[in-house]
């Protein structure tokens, strides 16, 4: 059943970006994003209430639960943030992203097929991985929007200003704006998944990943003050963005 | 009943022609009540703008009652027998397409422009107030206006700025988004500058400063648009805190220099500028555009932007009046 909510989520957000890109290529604006991706959360939430219930815990055990959790977050973020913002077009380059972190979920030896109960669930490793997870949606949607300022900025400085894609591009500005909240909400997130983190039972090793962790927090932090005191353009804080947030998923790889 | 339509506009009449026949927009109810009169006459609406005059009339015999009212309009004017020349004349399914044509911005000076719509909205309430309307010119305005939507929907007649101060306003919305936090400084107290910084303030620009040679005509322009004025030699503290600059100095040679927007970067944070550079010879330096923050747009960029989208409106003409047969030809109009 949990593959199945998998399997028709990762379609559906396929779908949605696919449709949503032509729409862009065409000159107008995609009014179905939000649907298509309301549909992909009810079955992402749908794959993460059955693993949960199996698990009986919060259901981040192996790899593929947590890029499916991070693709729910990303999801969540964008229906947060993309409708008030009038940032619909956020959607359409969030998809492809929902759909690359849902595949890779779906590939062979990422995802327990037949989950173990957790013999022993604690509340603060439990919260340690779903704020954490949190904060990766939140950054990962902070790089989207890096994406879209990256192209916008682009099409401004070379007057190339006829594709659709131009016309349906939010102001920069608010691009700006949108994704240096993201970064304020993910690293905040973040500093709760790592505080608790050092709160799980002291059995527990510090495990490397919580190290890359607080690497990867040092980073965020680092990157707002400086755009904070000193100041960014547009331009570098897009990329420090997408590029901190591929860099961060090294954490996944240390799990 | 038949419908007919006797008008002229821009392109049949000069200005000096047109404003004797223009009616304005409090006149436009009495002036159907007078077009109603007309022997024969039934129901009748007058369409004024700074562009045009048409009358649309719905009577038994359409070629007579132009006559008669050509006749009236000639006499009331004193005009001389070569004035008929500035009219066209539409009849039956002609006038039906004329207004429709209208109505969607296709016979506007500028093409596709939006304002239309409204004003002869305006014009057929008043005769609607007026009670100048009945079956045949009430069912063809409603007809119009449907039309009119469906075009503006379906096409991209409307898209895209067709003037160089529309596009540098468009660009900044798409830099700033709204610009009600945003200030512009404008460097020459030019008439092209004035048009732009004004279109700004139009579009919720917070604040203007006006530097200029003379002080006094930035002192002028300020005071006109609300503004603060600034002495030339003091144009580049402003820059520190303004996010668009329109200039248009006749300086001949550049003014600002990648130096000079370096040496203010820091203080503002490197937040994005916007430079419009209407000037010739041009008074800011390209090299200012690899600043990364900078974008520069000079009077040839602008005028090949709105060059373009009005090529664009122009491809779409086929397709618009493709729409307006095929919406008129659903319906059989009364009077058509």
């Amino acid at each position: 059943m949990d593959r199945w909510f998998l399997l028709i989520a990762t379609l559906l957000a396929a779908i949605g970006g696919t449709w949503g890109m032509i729409s862009v290529h065409r000159g107008t604006r995609s009014h179905w994003t939000v649907a298509w991706m309301v549909a992909v959360m009810l079955c992402q939430l749908g794959f993460l209430s059955v693993r949960g219930q199996l698990r009986t815990a919060c259901p981040l055990h192996d790899l593929g639960e947590m890029l499916v959790f991070l693709a729910w977050s990303l999801t969540l973020f964008y229906l947060l943030i993309g409708p008030a913002y009038r940032i619909s077009l956020l959607g359409v380059f969030s998809a492809p992203l929902v759909f690359v972190l849902q595949s890779g979920a779906l590939i062979s030896g990422l995802f327990t097929v037949s989950p173990q109960r957790d013999p022993s669930p604690n509340l603060f490793h439990s919260l340690h991985s779903a704020t954490s997870v949190l904060a990766y949606g939140a950054l990962a949607l902070a790089g989207v929007a890096g994406i879209m300022f990256l192209v916008l900025d682009r099409q401004l400085k070379v007057h190339r200003l006829k594709s659709g894609l131009f016309r349906n591009l939010p102001p920069a500005h608010q691009l700006l704006v949108s994704l240096e909240r993201l970064l304020w909400l993910g690293s905040g997130l973040l500093t709760l998944g790592i505080v608790a983190g050092f709160l799980m039972p002291p059995t527990t090793p510090l495990h490397s990943h919580l190290i890359v962790a607080m690497a990867v927090w040092v980073g965020y932090a680092a990157l707002l003050a400086v755009k904070t005191l000193r100041g960014l353009t547009g331009r570098k804080l897009a990329l420090a963005a997408v590029a901190m947030f591929i860099l961060s998923l090294v954490v996944f790889a240390r799990v | 009943m038949e419908l007919l339509c006797l008008g002229l506009n821009h392109r049949t009449a000069p200005v000096e022609v047109r404003e004797r026949f223009a009616v304005s927009t409090p006149q436009l109810g009495a002036a159907a009540s007078d077009l109603a009169t007309l022997a024969d006459a039934t129901e009748g609406v007058v369409i004024s703008t700074c562009n045009r005059t048409e009358f649309y009339l719905a009577a038994s015999d359409a070629r007579q009652a132009l006559i008669l009212l050509e006749a009236r309009l000639t006499l009331r004017e004193s005009l001389d027998a070569g004035a008929a020349s500035h009219f066209y004349r539409k009849v039956k399914s002609e006038a039906a397409v004329h207004l429709c044509r209208v109505v969607s911005g296709l016979d506007s000076m500028m093409l596709g422009e939006t304002e239309i719509f409204g004003q002869v909205k305006q014009a057929y309430q008043a005769a609607l107030a007026a009670g100048t309307t009945g079956s045949v010119l009430n069912r063809l305005f409603q007809r119009a206006f449907g039309v009119g939507k469906k075009v503006r929907t379906e096409t991209s007649i409307q898209e895209g700025s067709t003037s160089v101060g529309n596009v540098a306003v468009d660009l900044a919305e798409k830099i700033f988004g709204h610009l009600k936090d945003s200030e512009v400084m404008i460097l020459g107290a030019g008439e092209m500058s004035r048009i732009t910084a004004q279109s700004l303030v139009s579009r919720g620009a917070r604040s203007i400063f006006v530097s200029n040679r003379s002080f006094d005509r930035a002192e002028a322009l300020a005071r006109d648009m609300g503004g603060q004025a600034v002495r030339f030699d003091e144009w580049q503290q402003a820059l520190e805190r303004v996010d668009v600059v329109i200039s248009s100095t006749g300086a001949p040679h550049a003014l600002i220099h990648r130096a000079d927007v370096e040496k203010v970067r820091r203080a503002r944070k490197f937040r994005p500028l916007f430079f419009i550079d209407i000037a010739v010879p041009r008074d800011i330096h390209p090299d200012v555009a690899e600043i990364e923050e900078v974008y520069l747009y000079d009077i040839d960029a602008l005028e090949q932007l709105a060059s373009e989208a009005r090529t664009r409106r122009q491809l779409q003409i086929e397709h618009c009046e493709r729409i307006i047969d095929a919406e008129l030809a659903k319906l059989n109009l009364p009077g058509t």
